[in-house]
């Protein structure tokens, strides 16, 4: 939204201090979610690796942003050939990371400041290096056996399409240790675990079990749609899948309310909306096909693709939410666009083919926008305003660059920058040791682009998002309300008014380079006063007349509408 | 002194929403109820398939339709957003409307021109919403070469019954041909493309304002493309279907529209032709027209007797346009047995020039003596009709180009003429 002036910021919400039992369910609607690596965030030993001490030091700088709570990605022990969602110990931190000791104290620090945890969980596979695993490949008559998909020939299951192209060719692999195939949606030294079997049910529920005794707030479960196989089918999405899922949230609610569950069903809304049932399975899930829609229609400068992704959204249970996003640890999927689109997101954000990866891009958000602060900041106040809960990618809110030419998506998960220091204050290590290269290009470089930097800024991306952040969470009308798109002539402006009880808020945004006119159909607020929210100057009375705005390239405004 | 503008504020109003375009489709229209939903739809299938990144807009200039025209242009759902997974435009398919009450065809195409000049429009093209069979292939091709190949003007080929067409056979074409020197078959068609810059060329012209072109500009733009040195194309669209009756304007104000703009350009771009002697083919796209042999029914005694009496009644005004030798030839077809006429090339060629030269320098009425050629045309089709009775499609081509060769044969008799100081007295 428009550059707010200092002295007219709205004063922070006041925050709760801790994360109390009694605390207001639906927290997960009005939340903001950081998502990181503990192994990118802060490196507390000088082993080259981010751990939970080093996260906990850092407690402070999300608090100050303004974040409500973190997703972890996978910590547990891995022999770390997909990043962690490899697991081959579900009841432990990788040694990297630090004990469950750390974990325990980060958690606690972490509640205090008022900031829940999300853990990722797998449940879909393990680990060809868990102790399942070698347990059941190690005998057909083991009794760990039947805890996987086994098969002496490899054409069950034709219908299911290969996921990961560019490296699998069958969802089947040949275990050279008990004589037959295995079952794998993933990468081939991820089996996938057989839910057909009660027993593996009961063992992943004693994970969560595990976990939300130590009082983690949520579980963002990867891969979903893929937890059971039929014939004939394409194996996603299945009835059994979701029986398994309302079982777990069945449980989750008996024992553990409060607790959230999110999914990641990479799936067109009406497929993912079922994975909320009647209120009944997850609490959240990604809406995937919105975040590509979103870049595509400002470099289109048309709101169409958002518009049109949206209106395809079916309704959600009260108490559900999606959770949206621009960037995050995958590549930029574009499995939810259909081939057209597809080509126009390569030729306009993927040119050079490393940039490329599966079926998506392998980018972070400041480099795909060019690093222009102006798209960066349109982009955010999209994602900060249309309905869901938002999730930042750790970096993103200053700025951070990637590196195209490490492997797989290793270019978007490079040491977080604090500041223009030695390994950009991350690690004390000698930086050959790092886990990662640091981003050190002279236009996204940590000598550049870095916390500390920022800080010192008012008018930095950092304190930017900050603003905005507080922005989001100074009223429910953008986590809880309805939307209403308006249509005007000028198709670079998408302008939409939520609304939430009385509250109303009329949101503008220019999708394009050049600056816009717009006239709003706004009658049905005729008599409210738009009140801008970033520095709450009045604007003229809404009357019968069609509303003229005027917007500079990629500017937005956010009004709150009082009848006065 | 400040001109009248023609392009109403309504229309800019929309026109600022719409914003820089890549391609541009406009839509003639009045009284068009019963077909206009379909060509909306074809023009969008057309985007969807062939340019779904691009920035389009439909403009509809209406002429005061009162059946509800607009509306249908408007609301029409088209197909798009079929299906949410399969092919869609990327982007917002705009419609506009631009509103007259009794325009002319210039003013119609003047806007259309002018707005592809004011939205930047890289492709343009104008579909008739008359034309019952528009499919998405035809605005495709009318828009391709100006888009992806960077052609500026776009000519259309049909396949015609073999009869139809007959004033672009044995006038048009043969003109253009020979003193424009670019083989460019139909130049007043209902659909055909162009580019933005040539849009931008046309919209500052200054032709708008001449009484000779208002009913049909067409041949202005396709004569201001080859004079001008824009590069010109055909591409290929599919049957032209006979419009009904009700539509079809009768001969003498087919003639007089469209020789008469014809030879307003042959006029208004002598310094052109004068210097210009060259012969060229254009690049085609799809197949070359095509001859069908569809039935047609046509009263060939009638077309005599018009011919013979309006020779006769025109005698005294002939003998002023035409050449002795050429007008004593036109008084003995006239007078000669019906079922023995046989209208030379040669001859035909050479009336059509003396027309066009008394045309430069007459300063009789030019809507009448435009339309003194009728009866001849007539005769030149009976004679047409007599000859080709029982032709094939090849026979007719064959022909076709013969008369081509001839009228680029008496091209320098034209330009005598052309030169010649004698006035047509009134």
């Amino acid at each position: 939204m428009a550059e707010p002036v200092q002295e007219t910021l709205p004063q922070p919400v006041a925050r709760k201090r801790s994360v109390a039992q009694g605390s207001p369910s639906l927290w997960y609607k009005d939340a903001v979610i950081y998502q990181l690596h503990v192994r990118a965030f802060c490196d507390s030993n000088n082993d080259g690796i981010g751990d939970f001490p080093g996260l906990t030091q850092k407690l402070d700088y999300l608090q100050d942003l303004g974040i409500d709570a973190i997703w972890l990605m996978p910590f547990f022990p891995s022999p770390l050939r997909d990043d962690g969602y490899d697991i081959s110990d579900y009841n432990a931190v990788h040694p990297s990371y630090g004990n469950l000791d750390d974990f325990k104290t980060f958690l606690a620090a972490a509640h205090n400041r008022g900031i829940r945890v999300i853990v990722e969980l797998v449940l879909n596979h393990t680990s060809d290096q868990h102790q399942w695993f070698q347990e059941a490949r190690s005998s057909r008559d083991n009794c760990r056996r039947d805890w996987y998909v086994w098969s002496d020939t490899d054409d069950r299951y034709k219908d299911a399409r290969i996921i990961f192209l560019d490296t699998e060719l069958s969802n089947w692999a040949w275990d050279p240790v008990s004589k037959s195939y295995y079952w794998h949606r993933f990468f081939s030294h991820q089996p996938d675990l057989n839910y057909d079997n009660p027993a593996v049910f009961e063992a992943m529920w004693g994970v969560m079990k595990f976990w939300l005794d130590i009082g983690v707030d949520g579980f963002r479960l990867d891969a979903v749609p893929y937890l059971v196989e039929r014939d004939g089918t394409n194996c996603e999405n299945l009835p059994e899948t979701h029986a398994i899922i309302k079982e777990l949230r069945r449980r989750l609610d008996d024992e553990y309310p409060e607790k959230m569950l999110l999914a990641e069903a990479n799936q067109w809304p009406a497929d993912v909306s079922q994975y909320f049932g009647n209120g009944d399975e997850f609490h959240m899930a990604f809406h995937f096909p919105l975040m590509p829609r979103i870049f595509m229609a400002v470099r289109l400068e048309d709101r169409k693709p958002i518009i049109e992704i949206l209106e395809q959204t079916p309704p959600i249970p009260d108490t559900a939410q999606w959770c949206i996003f621009l960037r995050n640890h995958d590549e930029l999927t574009l499995e939810m666009v259909t081939d057209v689109e597809r080509d126009y997101m390569y030729d306009e954000y993927a040119k050079d083919k490393s940039m490329r990866i599966n079926l998506g891009i392998r980018r972070r958000l400041a480099p795909m926008m060019d690093n222009d602060r102006r798209r960066i900041q349109l982009l955010n106040v999209l994602l900060m305003s249309m309905p869901g809960t938002p999730i930042i990618y750790y970096g993103d809110e200053i700025g951070m660059g990637d590196n195209i030419y490490l492997g797989d998506r290793n270019g978007v998960r490079t040491p977080m920058q604090w500041n223009g220091g030695w390994n950009a204050g991350f690690s004390g290590a000698d930086p050959e040791r790092l886990y990662s290269p640091l981003i050190s290009n002279p236009v996204y470089g940590y000598q550049g682009i870095n916390v500390e930097a920022q800080k010192r800024v008012p008018h930095s991306l950092l304190s930017w998002m900050k603003r905005l952040i507080n922005v989001r969470k100074s009223t429910k009308v953008f986590s809880r309300g309805s939307i209403e798109f308006l249509r005007p002539a000028n198709h670079r402006v998408l302008a939409y008014v939520r609304q939430f009880g009385d509250e109303k808020i009329l949101v503008v945004n220019n999708l394009s380079s050049s600056a816009q006119a717009v006239e709003l159909d706004l009658h049905q607020h005729k008599g409210n006063i738009p009140i801008e929210m970033s520095g709450r100057n009045l604007f003229p009375r809404i009357g019968e007349l069609p509303y003229l705005l005027t917007l500079g390239p990629y500017e937005s405004y956010g009004f709150r509408l009082r009848q006065l | 002194m400040a001109e009248d503008s023609f392009l109403t504020d309504d229309l800019l109003r929309q026109l600022i929403s719409v914003g820089e375009v890549d391609l541009l489709v406009g839509v003639p229209s009045r009284n068009n109820a019963d077909t206009i939903g379909h060509t909306v739809e074809a023009i969008e299938e057309s985007f969807q398939h062939a340019f779904p990144r691009q920035r389009v807009v439909i403009v509809n200039v209406d002429c005061g339709s009162n059946d509800g025209t607009i509306d249908l242009f408007l609301n029409s759902s088209g197909r798009k957003n079929a299906s949410s997974r399969g092919i869609t435009s990327l982007r917002t398919e705009h419609r506009v409307v631009a509103r007259y009450e009794n325009a002319t065809q210039a003013t119609v195409l003047r806007t259309i021109a002018a707005t592809g000049d004011l939205l930047r429009a890289r492709a343009c093209a104008v579909v008739s919403a008359a034309t019952s069979n528009l499919t998405a292939d035809w605005v495709g091709n009318l828009l391709q070469p100006v888009y992806r190949q960077d052609f500026d003007f776009v000519a259309p080929l049909y396949a015609r019954q073999r009869f139809d067409g007959l004033l672009a056979r044995l006038v048009l074409y043969p003109i253009t041909r020979a003193v424009f020197g670019k083989r460019i078959r139909e130049i007043q068609s209902g659909e055909f493309g162009f580019s933005g810059r040539l849009a931008t060329n046309c919209t500052t012209s200054d032709m708008w304002r001449e009484p000779s072109i208002q009913d049909l500009p067409q041949a202005c733009m396709t004569v201001t493309a080859i004079a001008s040195g824009y590069r010109c194309c055909q591409s290929y669209l599919g049957p032209r279907l006979r419009p009904v009756a009700a539509q079809t304007p009768d001969i003498v104000t087919a003639v007089r529209q469209a020789v008469g703009a014809l030879f307003w350009c042959v006029n208004a771009y002598e310094d052109y032709w004068m210097g210009h002697s060259a012969n060229d083919t254009v690049p085609s796209f799809g197949p070359d027209h095509e001859l069908t042999d569809d039935p047609v029914t046509v009263n060939l005694e009638r077309l005599f007797e018009l011919f013979r009496s309006g020779v006769a009644e025109l005698s005294p005004l002939l003998k002023t346009i035409l050449a002795p030798d050429t007008y004593a030839e036109v008084q003995r077809l006239a007078a000669c047995d019906e079922r023995k006429l046989c209208f030379e090339n040669m001859l035909w060629a050479r009336t059509v020039y003396d027309f066009a030269a008394s045309y430069h320098h007459t300063l009789l009425n030019r809507d009448h003596l435009v339309q003194a050629l009728v009866p001849l045309y007539r005769g030149k089709t009976y004679s047409f009709f007599l000859q080709h009775a029982a032709s094939t499609a090849a026979d007719i081509e064959a022909d076709s180009e013969n008369l081509c060769l001839e009228f680029e044969k008496q091209r320098v008799h034209f330009m005598e003429r052309w030169k010649s100081q004698t006035e047509v007295s009134t």
